[in-house]
C-alpha cells in the first residue's frame, strides 16, 4: 500500500513540470508537424492541406540545403575542437595552486558574457576596417590583413573561433569536476606498473572521463546545430548565404518572409536530424560504457 | 514563537503586496506598506487609466517603428503638445527584425496600435491586419503618388510620412582639394574612384555586410536605365503576378552597375564592414563617398562637426539627364485593425496630416512631404540633388509597387554579396530574386 501511495505522491509532484513540458514543448512540436503539411503563411488567411509539398520545396532550394550543411559542419567542428581543447586544459589545470586557479577562472570568464556582447566585440575585433584589432596585429607582424567576417570561405570559421573561445572554459569546468572524482589510487597503481604520462591519460583518465565526455559532446553538438545568436550578430548569415544556419533560415523564411508552413517543415527536418544525431551518439556512448565496465 | 509570527506576518505582507500588484484597480491600500511594491501599484494605476478614456485620463498608444525615435523627436513632441490625452509609447525595432517581431505579434492577434509600414504594407492589408482608412477626411490632403503604395483594391490603408531617399554623400573638402566635381555619368563616377585611389585616398566606403547598400545602388541604375522610360512602369504590376522577370528587364542596368565591381571600386573587403563602421569611415574623413540617406546626417555631424558634406544623385549613362535617387514614400502610419484605441489612433493620423506636423517630421529626417501645399526646404546638403527632385527622379520599386518587396530585395541583396565575393554573376542574382518572388506568390495561394 505504502509503495503505491508513494508512487502517487511522486506522480503528483511531476504533474506541474509535465504540464509545462506538454504545453510549451510537446504541443508546439506536434503543431509544427501538422502545420508543415499545410500552406499556412502570415499573409494567407486560408489554411489548406498540401501534403509533402513544403518538404519537396526545401530539398530543391539550394539556400536551405546549404544552411542545413553549414549547421551540421559547424556542430561537428565545434564539438570536436571545443572538447579536445577543454580536455587538454582540464588535465593541465587539474592541480592545486593559486596560479592554476587563476588561469582556470580566466578560461571560464568568457562563458559569463552574453553571446550578443561577445558577437559585437568580435565584430569590431575582426572587422576589415582600418582599425580592426586582429588585422592590426597581423599586419604588425608583417602579415596580410584577412577579411574575417566578409570572406565567404572563412566567415563560418571566424564565428566558430569566437564560440570556441567563449565556451571551452565552460566545458573545461565540467571535465575538471569529473577528474576530481577519479580515484588517485588508480594513478598510483599505474605508476607501479611503470606507465608514462600519456599511457596514464589514455588508459586511466580518458575512460573514466566518460560521464563528462558524453554530456559535453551531446551538449555542444545540439548547441552547434541550434547556432543562431553569434551568426546573427556577427554576419547576419552573410556574406550572401555563406553563414546561414538552420536557425537563421527558419527565422528568415518563417517570420521575415512569412512562409510559416515552409519554416515548420524545415523545423520538422531539424527535429529529425537532431534526433538521429543524438540517438547515434547515445548508442556509441553506451557501447563505450559497456566496454569500460567489462 | 516570535520568529514564526514574524515570518507569518512577513509572508502575509508579501502576499498582499503581490495581490495589489496583480489587481487592475491599482489600489494603494495593500502596497503602501512596502516601498518595493509601491512601484508596481504605480504602473497598474497608469494601466488602469489607459483603459479609462471617459474620465479624461491619458490613453497609451503603442507605435512600432523601424526608424529610430531620434529621427522623430520633433514630431513626437508636436504630437504630445497637440494631443494631451494620448501618450505615445514609441517602440523601435530595427529594420532587420521588424517584420519578424511585427508578424509574430499580429499573428497572435495583438500588435501595436500604430504600425510603421513600408514594403510590407500591401501584404498586411491583404491579410486583413490593417484598418481601412479610405473614408477619413485627412486622406484627401495627400497627393495620389504618396498614397499609391498603400492602396489595395482602391482602399487606402496608411498615410505616407515624409519621403525617403538615398544618394551618394560626398566630402566637399576632399572633392575640392582634388579638383573633382559631381559626376554626371556612371563612368565619371567610376573615374572619380580611380583618381582618388591613385592619390591614396579611399574613394567610397560601403557597409556591405548588410545586403542593403549594393541592392539600392544597383536599383538606382535600374531607375536610370529602365524606370526612366515611363513605358516600363507597368513592369512592376507584371512582376507582382510573377509574369515579369527581373532577369530579363533589369539585366542591362545591373550589368552597367557591375562595372564598379569590375573596376575594383567596390571590393570584397567591404563585406566585412558594417553600416556603423562605414559611417565611421565617412564621418572621420577616411573615405570620400558613402551611399546613404538623411537619417545618417545627425550621427555624421555628431562624430565630426567640422565635416562638410553634400549629396549627389546616382548617375546613369546619359550625361544630359539628372541622375536618380533611390526612394519614395518611405514609410507610413497604418492602424492595427484589432487595436483597442482606433479612435485615438485616427486622431494621431489626423494631426500628422497637418502642415505643422509634416514640418516637424522633416526637422529630424529630411525628405519631401506628400501633403499637398507643404513646401519643404531640404537645405544645402541636397543642393546637388535639386534637378533630380524637380524631374521626379526618385523611385524604389520594392516599396512603391511590389507586393513581396522586402523579401525579394533581401534575396537579391544577399546574392549581390556573392557577386562581390566573385562566386555569382549578376544574372544569377537577378534570377534568385525572381525565384524568391515566385515562391512568395506561391505561398499566398
Amino acid at each position: 500500500m505504502g509503495g503505491k501511495k508513494r508512487t502517487r505522491v511522486y506522480f503528483l509532484m511531476i504533474i506541474p513540470a509535465f504540464i509545462g513540458f506538454v504545453v510549451l514543448y510537446i504541443a508546439p512540436t506536434a503543431m509544427s508537424f501538422m502545420y508543415s503539411l499545410t500552406n499556412w503563411s502570415v499573409y494567407n488567411p486560408e489554411i489548406r492541406f498540401v501534403g509533402l509539398q513544403n518538404f519537396q520545396k526545401i530539398f530543391t532550394d539550394a539556400k536551405t540545403v546549404a544552411a542545413l550543411k553549414h549547421s551540421v559542419k559547424y556542430a561537428f567542428m565545434i564539438t570536436i575542437v571545443q572538447n579536445v581543447l577543454a580536455i587538454i586544459l582540464a588535465v593541465l589545470l587539474n592541480r592545486k595552486s593559486r596560479v592554476v586557479n587563476f588561469v582556470k577562472s580566466l578560461t571560464f570568464l568568457p562563458a559569463v558574457l552574453s553571446i550578443m556582447v561577445v558577437g559585437y566585440l568580435f565584430q569590431y575585433i575582426m572587422t576589415s576596417a582600418d582599425g580592426g584589432l586582429l588585422n592590426m596585429i597581423i599586419t604588425f607582424f608583417g602579415g596580410k590583413p584577412v577579411n574575417w567576417l566578409g570572406d565567404e570561405k572563412i566567415a563560418l570559421y571566424s564565428v566558430l573561433i569566437t564560440q570556441v573561445w567563449q565556451w571551452t572554459g565552460w566545458s573545461m569546468v565540467i571535465y575538471v569536476a569529473n577528474l576530481k572524482s577519479i580515484d588517485g589510487a588508480l594513478y598510483e597503481a599505474a605508476d607501479i606498473d611503470g606507465a608514462n604520462g600519456i599511457q596514464k591519460f589514455l588508459r586511466v583518465t580518458l575512460p573514466l572521463l566518460y560521464p563528462a565526455v558524453s554530456f559535453n559532446v551531446l551538449m555542444s553538438l545540439i548547441g552547434g546545430m541550434k547556432m543562431f545568436d553569434a551568426v546573427f550578430v556577427m554576419t547576419k548569415g552573410g556574406p550572401g548565404y555563406a553563414t546561414e544556419t538552420i536557425m537563421t533560415t527558419l527565422i528568415r523564411e518563417g517570420f521575415n518572409s512569412g512562409r510559416t508552413a515552409y519554416a515548420c517543415a524545415f523545423a520538422v527536418i531539424f527535429f529529425i536530424v537532431v534526433f538521429i544525431f543524438s540517438q547515434t551518439l547515445t548508442y556509441f556512448f553506451n557501447k563505450w560504457e559497456e566496454a569500460i565496465q567489462s | 514563537m516570535k520568529r514564526k509570527l514574524l515570518a507569518l506576518l512577513l509572508s502575509l505582507t508579501v502576499i498582499a503586496g503581490s495581490l495589489a500588484g496583480c489587481g487592475n484597480e491599482g489600489s494603494n491600500a495593500g502596497a503602501s506598506d512596502t516601498a518595493g511594491t509601491a512601484d508596481v501599484s504605480d504602473t497598474t494605476d497608469a494601466d488602469a487609466g489607459a483603459t479609462d478614456t471617459e474620465s479624461g485620463e491619458v490613453v497609451k498608444l503603442r507605435m512600432m517603428a523601424y526608424n529610430a525615435e531620434s529621427t522623430r523627436a520633433t514630431y513626437l513632441q508636436y504630437l504630445a503638445d497637440q494631443l494631451p490625452g494620448i501618450e505615445i509609447e514609441f517602440e523601435f525595432v530595427s529594420n532587420d527584425n521588424f517584420d519578424n517581431v511585427l508578424n509574430s505579434q499580429l499573428q497572435a492577434g495583438e500588435g501595436p496600435d500604430i504600425i510603421e509600414g513600408g514594403g510590407q504594407t500591401k501584404l498586411l492589408a491583404r491579410a486583413g491586419y490593417l484598418l481601412d482608412i479610405s473614408d477619413q477626411e485627412f486622406i484627401g490632403k495627400y497627393a495620389d503618388s504618396g498614397l499609391q503604395a498603400y492602396t489595395v483594391d482602391g482602399k487606402v490603408y496608411a498615410i505616407p510620412l515624409q519621403s525617403w531617399f538615398e544618394g551618394i554623400y560626398y566630402n566637399k573638402r576632399i572633392f575640392e582639394e582634388n579638383g573633382i566635381s559631381v559626376p554626371k555619368t556612371w563612368d565619371e563616377f567610376i573615374e572619380i574612384h580611380k583618381t582618388l585611389e591613385a592619390k591614396g585616398i579611399k574613394a567610397q566606403t560601403m557597409g556591405a555586410q548588410s545586403y542593403e547598400p549594393m541592392m539600392k545602388q544597383s536599383i538606382a541604375l535600374a531607375n536610370n536605365m529602365f524606370y526612366s522610360d515611363s513605358a516600363n512602369l507597368a513592369f512592376d504590376e507584371k512582376f507582382n503576378t510573377g509574369e515579369g522577370k527581373l532577369e530579363e528587364a533589369w539585366l542591362p542596368a545591373v550589368e552597367e552597375w557591375y562595372k564598379i565591381i569590375e573596376e575594383g571600386c567596390l571590393q570584397p573587403e567591404m563585406l566585412g564592414l558594417s553600416y556603423d563602421q562605414a559611417l565611421d569611415e565617412f564621418a572621420t574623413e577616411k573615405a570620400a563617398m558613402w551611399e546613404c540617406g538623411p537619417w545618417a546626417v545627425e550621427t555624421i555631424l555628431e562624430k565630426n562637426p567640422d565635416i562638410e558634406i553634400g549629396m549627389f544623385p546616382i548617375p546613369g549613362t546619359n550625361a544630359d539627364k539628372p541622375g536618380w535617387l533611390v526612394g519614395g514614400p518611405g514609410s507610413a502610419w497604418a492602424i492595427n485593425a484589432k487595436s483597442k484605441h482606433i479612435e485615438e489612433a485616427l486622431q494621431v493620423l489626423e494631426v500628422t496630416s497637418t502642415a505643422e506636423a509634416q514640418q516637424a517630421l522633416v526637422a529630424d529626417n529630411a525628405g519631401s512631404s506628400f501633403v499637398e501645399g507643404v513646401e519643404i526646404d531640404l537645405g544645402d546638403i541636397y543642393a546637388d540633388c535639386d534637378e533630380a527632385f524637380k524631374a521626379g527622379n526618385v523611385y524604389a520599386p520594392w516599396t512603391a509597387a511590389w507586393t513581396n518587396g522586402q523579401s525579394v530585395v533581401e534575396a537579391y541583396g544577399k546574392s549581390l554579396q556573392e557577386v562581390l565575393s566573385g562566386s555569382r554573376t549578376v544574372q544569377e542574382a537577378l534570377a534568385e530574386a525572381d525565384t524568391t518572388n515566385l515562391n512568395l506568390i506561391d505561398a499566398m495561394k
